[in-house]
């Protein structure tokens, strides 16, 4: 409502956020997991004096700085940059209850990059101890802004309390926090393990890389069976409405909650019997495909991540559409195109109201809906008649769970009926259906509704 | 017409609107100084990666200056991020407006970032395989960089015409919507250019310290090279000043022209410490770093003052409520402090002489 609309044709805002996000969380747990695995696995190579597996560990750590510090921090940025574009006004609201907190990140982030370069730099230039403790450095600060990063993402799903003390011990340790830490330090592991497996499948020496495989798949096995465990625990602190949504009443949610499992599934039974098991016969295809089944898992866990928390952005506050709670009175009564700052058409014109119901469309839905592409409306209002969209616009919220009510004068809920029903022609859209007229109030020609 | 300009949100700012406008400066000169080293750097290893086809110093220039650049991009991203946080924190209406009317160039930025990121570290890692590719590879990644201080710099000016906003809106568009090109534009992005390239001199010079070692020869000539970009730019960058000067709305100007006090003293201040900088170059170079330190401290605040001037009609930071989250504001206190105390530590051990050693 505040902020100009940016439409992203086909796209979508949301998409381009989730796209970005998801490639993101995927290198961004291993900076992590990957940042533990490192040094772990140098010790591990000076306890038992194995010099090649030192060398391994070395040409590991050039990957890691390639996909981390390039990437991982890059698209970490980018997920800011593009939230910041989808939805400024939640943006905004983030950054306000939590700047102190990204501020811790944001020394921890830094902390984790100079250490990451002096580990990777330092291995001819530290002795083994130091360098050893420069891979600890780096792991405790990558580890440090996953948990601030990880509190500030809960919070949009669960922010208990803050709810009433607007206070940011409460937003912070919100009731999906610890949990959904859990999960994602767990996630981290597994992903050193899923990383680990490409660069061990490179190995040269037969009998290192049967033993680097080996020990690879082990992360990524330990990982994976504490995931299940917190990812329960993190359910049970959701709202009963994302848990319904997750759990039948949505059913493309429902879906992709199934295939987070069927995939998770399946990376352990691929490395159990692929790497773990069976190393010699593992090679570099292998460890891809493990890698895109991991990469599958995290994109629909992700997605139906975002998506349990419809019809809200911060649960409870704020609507996916940038409308707080507090404000939908405001709005009802004043209309959408005079709440909206940023509308071309500020009155529905009786005579052509589609024009108007275009532009409550793009303040109130487009956050979620384009046209044609991702979530398209035409797609979701086809065949629909007039009454049936009015209908559904009416009682958005009960109808479906996941999106928030329509908000606005029932004259701007004809304009968009109007605009939503010429998107596809039926005969049956030409005339306003009569069970339409009767159930609603009849609107004078100056736009208000007769009491 | 009124301009149109978002309300910000209800929430309270979590510390004084003072304290964040300090802290908003202070990261940026943190930022600005990689961020100087970089785009300057690239630009003069390209400049080297060519002249070194047939130039034994430029081409040992360009292989030791180019595999300083990666830790450089990685700070000057980094060091990025505080100043934008506390810019969305306290400005958040002009800047999320902005920016969301040029979205697809503003989102352009990351993918641009990544690949200046990437160029720089294909450069150096593969400068064998690549041969006299090299040079188009780093040629790209400048321009690359140099496409981003373009579009920052426009967003940056952008958020300061909250009167253009909505008629630039009515136009259609959003997501593609730059913005005249003006003249105070092109000084603006004309002032930081020039100043980097002056900034990556200075760094070079200090660089070439650590080279004395095993190349004393070369070192003495990349400290002379270093210092003729330094002193070239700073002498450009006056004049590029003035223009800049001459070239903001007059309330604007006059702020730095006697109405401000401050204002005034600032820029003259600054303005001398650059001219002791430029004198002190040959003779010592602590003197001058620090004065051209000074002088980028001064500026950044002048930049502040500019930014203030443009929007004072509009909001003033000062209006909004404030809840101070004073204990969490400690944590960071103790925390930014430990950090940099962990980094320092670990960069004195990996620069001290007996760790080369030790190794």
């Amino acid at each position: 409502m505040n902020y100009p609309v940016w439409e992203a044709p086909m796209l979508g805002g949301g998409l381009i956020i989730g796209i970005i996000a998801i490639l993101h969380v995927f290198v961004s747990h291993f900076a992590v997991g990957g940042g533990l695995f490192l040094p772990v696995t140098e010790r591990k190579a000076y306890r038992e004096n194995n010099p090649m597996l030192l060398e391994y560990v070395r040409s590991h750590s050039k990957f890691f700085v390639l996909v981390v510090l390039v990437f991982g921090a890059v698209s970490g940025v980018g997920i800011w940059w593009s939230i910041g574009l989808v939805n400024p006004e939640a943006t905004a609201t983030l950054i306000h209850v939590f700047v102190w907190g990204w501020a811790i990140e944001w020394v921890f982030f830094f902390v984790e990059i100079a250490a990451a370069f002096i580990y990777y730099y330092g291995w001819d230039r530290l002795d083994a101890k130091t360098h050893l403790l420069v891979g600890w450095i780096y792991f405790g600060a990558a580890w440090a802004s996953l948990f601030v990063i990880n509190g500030i993402l809960t919070f949009m799903l669960t922010p208990g309390r803050w709810l009433e003390t607007q206070s940011f011990a409460a937003a912070f340790f919100n009731p999906g926090m610890l949990p959904s830490c859990l999960v994602r330090t767990a996630v981290s592991v597994a992903l050193a393990g899923v990383y680990a497996l490409v660069t061990a499948a490179a190995v040269r020496d037969v009998g290192l890389r049967t033993e680097v495989i080996q020990y690879a798949a082990k992360w990524l096995l330990v990982g994976t069976v504490v995931i299940p465990l917190g990812g329960l625990w993190y359910i049970s602190t959701l709202p009963a409405m994302a848990r319904e949504i997750s759990m039948g009443a949505a059913p493309a949610v429902t879906i992709f909650a199934g295939l987070s499992i069927f995939f998770s599934a399946l990376v352990v039974l691929f490395t159990y019997f692929g790497p773990y098991r069976n190393p010699r016969y593992f090679n570099l295809t292998f460890a891809f495909v493990i890698a895109v089944m991991a990469l599958s898992t995290t994109g629909v866990t992700e997605w139906v991540r975002e998506a349990v928390r419809k019809p809200y952005i911060i649960y409870d506050y704020m609507y996916a559409n940038t409308l707080r709670t507090d404000d939908l009175n405001r709005v009802r009564q004043q209309g959408i195109l005079k709440s909206a700052l940023w509308v071309r058409v500020h009155e529905v014109d009786p005579k052509a109201p589609e024009k108007a119901g275009e532009e409550v469309f793009r303040v109130q839905c487009a956050s979620c809906h384009t046209l044609n592409g991702y979530n398209s409306i035409r797609f979701a209002v086809k065949g629909w008649s007039r009454a049936m969209i009015d209908y559904q616009l009416l009682h958005l919220n009960e109808l479906k769970g996941f999106m928030p009510p329509f908000v606005g004068t029932e004259e701007e809920r004809r304009a968009l009926g109007a605009w939503l029903a010429s998107l596809s022609p039926l005969p049956s859209n030409l005339e306003i259906a009569p069970s339409e007229k009767a159930e609603t109030r009849p609107v004078t020609s100056e736009g208000a509704p007769k009491p | 017409m009124t301009p149109v300009i978002p309300a910000p949100v209800p929430v309270p700012l979590p510390a004084p609107a003072w304290l964040l406008e300090f802290l908003l400066v202070f990261t940026f000169i943190l930022h600005l100084l990689p961020m100087n080293f970089l785009l300057g750097g690239v630009v003069m290893v390209s400049v080297s990666s060519f002249l070194g086809r047939n130039d034994a110093k430029h081409r040992e220039f360009a292989r030791r200056a180019g595999g300083a650049l990666p830790p450089v991009v990685a700070f000057a991203i980094t060091l990025g991020v505080a100043p934008l946080l506390f810019l969305q924190l306290v400005y958040g209406q002009f800047f999320y407006t902005s920016s969301v009317l040029m979205a697809w160039f503003w989102l352009a930025v990351v993918l641009l970032v990544m690949l200046g990121y990437y160029g720089v570290y294909w450069y150096n890692m593969q400068q064998e395989e690549l041969g006299r590719r090299a040079a188009w590879v780093m040629l790209t990644t400048a321009v690359i960089f140099l496409l981003v201080a373009f579009i920052f710099s426009r967003n940056m000016t952008a958020m300061l015409r909250p009167q253009d906003f909505y008629n630039e809106f009515l136009r259609g568009g959003v997501g593609v919507i730059l913005g005249p090109l003006t003249s105070s534009g092109l000084a603006r992005l004309l002032h930081f250019v020039v100043a980097s390239l002056a900034m990556a001199g200075l760094g070079v010079a200090l660089l070439s310290r650590l080279w004395r070692r095993d190349a004393p020869g070369f070192a003495a000539w990349a400290h002379r090279y270093g210092l003729r970009w330094f002193q070239a730019g700073t002498g450009v960058e006056f004049l590029v000043g003035i223009w800049f000067l001459l070239s903001l709305p007059a309330e604007v100007r006059g702020q730095f022209l006697g109405a401000s006090t401050l204002g005034t003293l600032l820029l003259v201040a600054a303005v001398l410490l650059a001219i002791v900088a430029l004198v002190a170059a040959r003779l010592s170079l602590a003197v001058s770093t620090i004065a051209i330190v000074g002088t980028i401290s001064l500026m950044a605040v002048i930049r502040h003052l500019v930014r203030v001037a443009y929007l004072q009609r509009y909001f003033d930071p000062r209006s909004l409520p404030v809840h101070g989250q004073w204990v969490v504001f400690a944590l960071f206190a103790i925390l930014l402090v430990a950090g940099i105390a962990t980094v320092a530590w670990m960069l004195y051990v990996f620069f001290r002489p007996a760790s080369a050693q030790a190794g």
